[in-house]
């Protein structure tokens, strides 16, 4: 089912984002590319939700705009009912900080701190910092670290990077994950592993986002979406 | 547990490229350094003159025509020297109108054999009746005269009150050391003018060396001005007035010195100026390159929740971290190298030197560090606000 073009005007108080007629241009050269067009969504509170494409199809920057890592050339973007264009730069922060967990393609560590400085970093800018050490080791224990925390990230393997990254995903306790490709590169027992806490997360109550070229990480999500050239569709089952 | 936080995220961050961190700070301490050193070499020869022109107390000195310069050297820097004119003179001197008062010194120079004398130096035998410039250190600190073996020395003189030098035959009672000037005065000898006599008349028995002073010759003459006295008219009098004898004003003794540091402020104000210059591109380049280089850990950054500002004091605190690392190593490095290189310095330019006191020295210290932090900071302004300014999608897109 095609869902561009089509502008859900009523807002569920169940949904924890809703994009309200989206779109994202971008000027290259002399000529407009239009990444993501018209797009309307909503998602429900605890929903595990996947959007697969080809690559280019406009599923990352469509990510990206659910958690206002930028600003849609049109339409609205609201999280747990704030449209999130109107906040300032620090209440922006905040909203990002205390109610979304990112994960990205790579694994995104910084190279000077070790495992559980990585994992705490998101803490930093929120107000939680007098926990942070016990909820990072918490985390580390639950994507099987707990022998690497003081290891740096050059010490580690990818998939232990990406778990790490995955723990800091998860270090403010987010309502919204959104991950690009989290499993992207990994062996089938790493991805196993990554699916499988994304599954006991989901089940808690959080709402997650995959953007995934693998159909069957897409399959374990409740709803398929699927990106082509800007617009967004459902997936049939 | 550590706590992370602004301060711990930029030290890290500049731990990860060592090198680069290295030469920043060695650029700025370069700069900080050669403004530290220099700017403490010139206010020590400033302070050594204030002090050393106030211990001599005169307006003018009335040396013999033909011993302008080394009468100068033997004040500013102790150069030992000896030449003399009859003792008329002084009585002359006394004459002309303006002149307060007059006292006369005998300059007798020391020689380097360890046999004749403690040291080369300059002995000064003074008028303990009419002089300015020991009695009254003498009345303050001694409370009595110099007796027939006794000398006052200064500061740089090895010895100690109570100890004895030997000088032409003669072992002397140092009842007395000066205080530090950073001019002549530190490293001569002063006696009564009898004393002098006395030691120049027994030297051909008793030294392996005769001195050819005749009793009632002087060296020079310490002039006092009246106080409605012009200096330039009152030098033009004494000229005319007592043939055979040129005039040293203390203007002169302070142009002479200032005349020859001002080579050196010229030349360290450009060297500086440039150093500056450098380093603040270098700092605003690396910066840059900072950037370009991080801008997908910008990007995550925000993405976690850190705001523009974070990352902005972010950058700063890493250029000023760079910045006050350099101002230190630059302060400390400068400081160490005139240390060292004091004495070439001052002996090869021919200058007075004396250490500041502490607290200019601290104040000194301050704004040498305040000025290379502010340097960073303005440096690496244009970077941290592009860096802050960063869409966090664009920047993590772009690091890729």
């Amino acid at each position: 089912m095609q869902l561009s073009g089509r502008a859900n005007e009523a807002m569920s108080n169940d949904s924890i984002i809703v994009l309200k007629d989206i779109s994202k241009t971008y000027k290259v050269g002399p000529s407009t590319v239009k990444a993501v067009e018209k797009v309307a969504l909503e998602i429900p509170r605890g929903q595990m939700v996947s959007i697969v494409g080809h690559s280019g199809s406009g599923k990352t920057t469509l990510l990206s705009l659910m958690g206002g890592l930028t600003k849609p050339s049109d339409g609205r973007v609201i999280i747990d009912d704030i449209n999130i264009w109107t906040l300032s730069d620090k209440e922006m922060s905040v909203l990002r900080n205390e109610k979304i967990g990112f994960s990205f393609q790579f694994a995104s560590l910084f190279p000077t701190l070790n495992a559980i400085d990585n994992v705490r970093l998101p803490a930093t800018f929120g107000d939680k910092k007098e926990t942070d050490h016990d909820r990072a080791i918490e985390l580390l224990n639950l994507v099987g670290l707990e022998d690497r925390i003081y290891s740096y990230p050059g010490q580690l393997s990818g998939g232990e990077q990406r778990r790490v990254a995955l723990a800091r995903t998860l270090m403010n306790k987010p309502r919204l994950i959104l991950a690009d490709e989290p499993t992207g590169d990994l062996d089938e027992d790493t991805e196993a592993d990554i699916l499988d806490i994304f599954q006991k997360i989901n089940s808690e109550g959080v709402t997650i986002v995959i953007v995934t070229h693998s159909r069957a990480v897409a399959s374990q999500a409740q709803r398929m979406l699927r990106m082509h050239r800007g617009l967004l569709s459902e997936e049939e089952e | 547990m550590k706590r992370l936080g602004l301060l711990y995220l930029a030290a890290q961050n500049l731990r990860r490229k060592p090198f680069r961190s290295f030469v920043t700070i060695a650029i700025v301490a370069l700069a900080a350094g050669t403004l530290f050193s220099a700017t403490l070499l010139i206010g020590s020869v400033d302070r050594s003159l204030e002090v050393g022109m106030e211990r001599l107390g005169a307006d003018l000195l009335v040396v013999p025509e033909g011993y302008q310069e080394s009468g100068q050297a033997a004040l500013i820097t102790g150069a030992p020297t000896s030449f003399y004119m009859d003792g008329s003179i002084l009585d002359q001197v006394k004459a002309v109108p303006g002149v307060a008062q007059a006292s006369p010194q005998l300059f007798i120079e020391s020689m380097v054999s360890s046999q004749c004398c403690t040291g080369h130096v300059q002995l000064v035998g003074y008028d303990p009746s009419s002089d300015f410039v020991v009695t009254p250190w003498l009345k303050d600190n001694l409370q009595r005269t110099l007796g027939k073996d006794e000398v006052v020395i200064g500061s740089l003189i090895l010895a100690n009150k109570g100890e004895k030098v030997h000088f032409y035959g003669h072992d002397f009672d140092v009842a007395g050391v000066l205080d530090a000037t950073g001019m002549g005065v530190d490293e001569s000898v002063f006696m009564s003018l009898d004393t002098a006599y006395l030691m120049a008349q027994e030297s051909a028995q008793v030294a392996e060396s005769a001195l050819d002073v005749k009793p009632g010759q002087i060296s020079s003459v310490l002039v006092k001005m009246a106080d409605d006295t012009n200096v330039d008219q009152l030098t033009q009098r004494i000229k005319t007035n007592v043939p055979g004898t040129t005039v040293i004003t203390a203007n002169e003794l302070s142009r002479s010195v200032t005349d020859r540091i001002s080579g050196f402020k010229r030349g360290f104000i450009a060297v500086d100026a440039i150093v500056w210059i450098m380093s603040l591109l270098t700092i605003a380049a690396i910066f840059s390159m900072i950037v370009n280089e991080r801008q997908r850990e910008i990007g995550l950054l925000r993405a976690m929740g850190a705001s523009r500002h974070f990352i902005f004091r972010l950058m700063l605190t890493e250029a000023i971290f760079l910045t006050a690392a350099g101002g230190i190593a630059g302060i400390f490095v400068g400081g160490a190298a005139l240390f060292i290189f004091k004495a070439i310095i001052t002996s090869s330019l021919g200058i007075p030197y004396l250490w500041p006191p502490i607290l200019t020295f601290v104040k000194l210290m301050a704004v040498t560090m305040l000025l290379a932090i502010v340097s960073g900071a303005v440096a690496s302004l244009y970077p941290a606000l592009s860096s802050s300014r960063l869409e966090p999608y664009a920047a993590i897109r772009q690091g890729e």
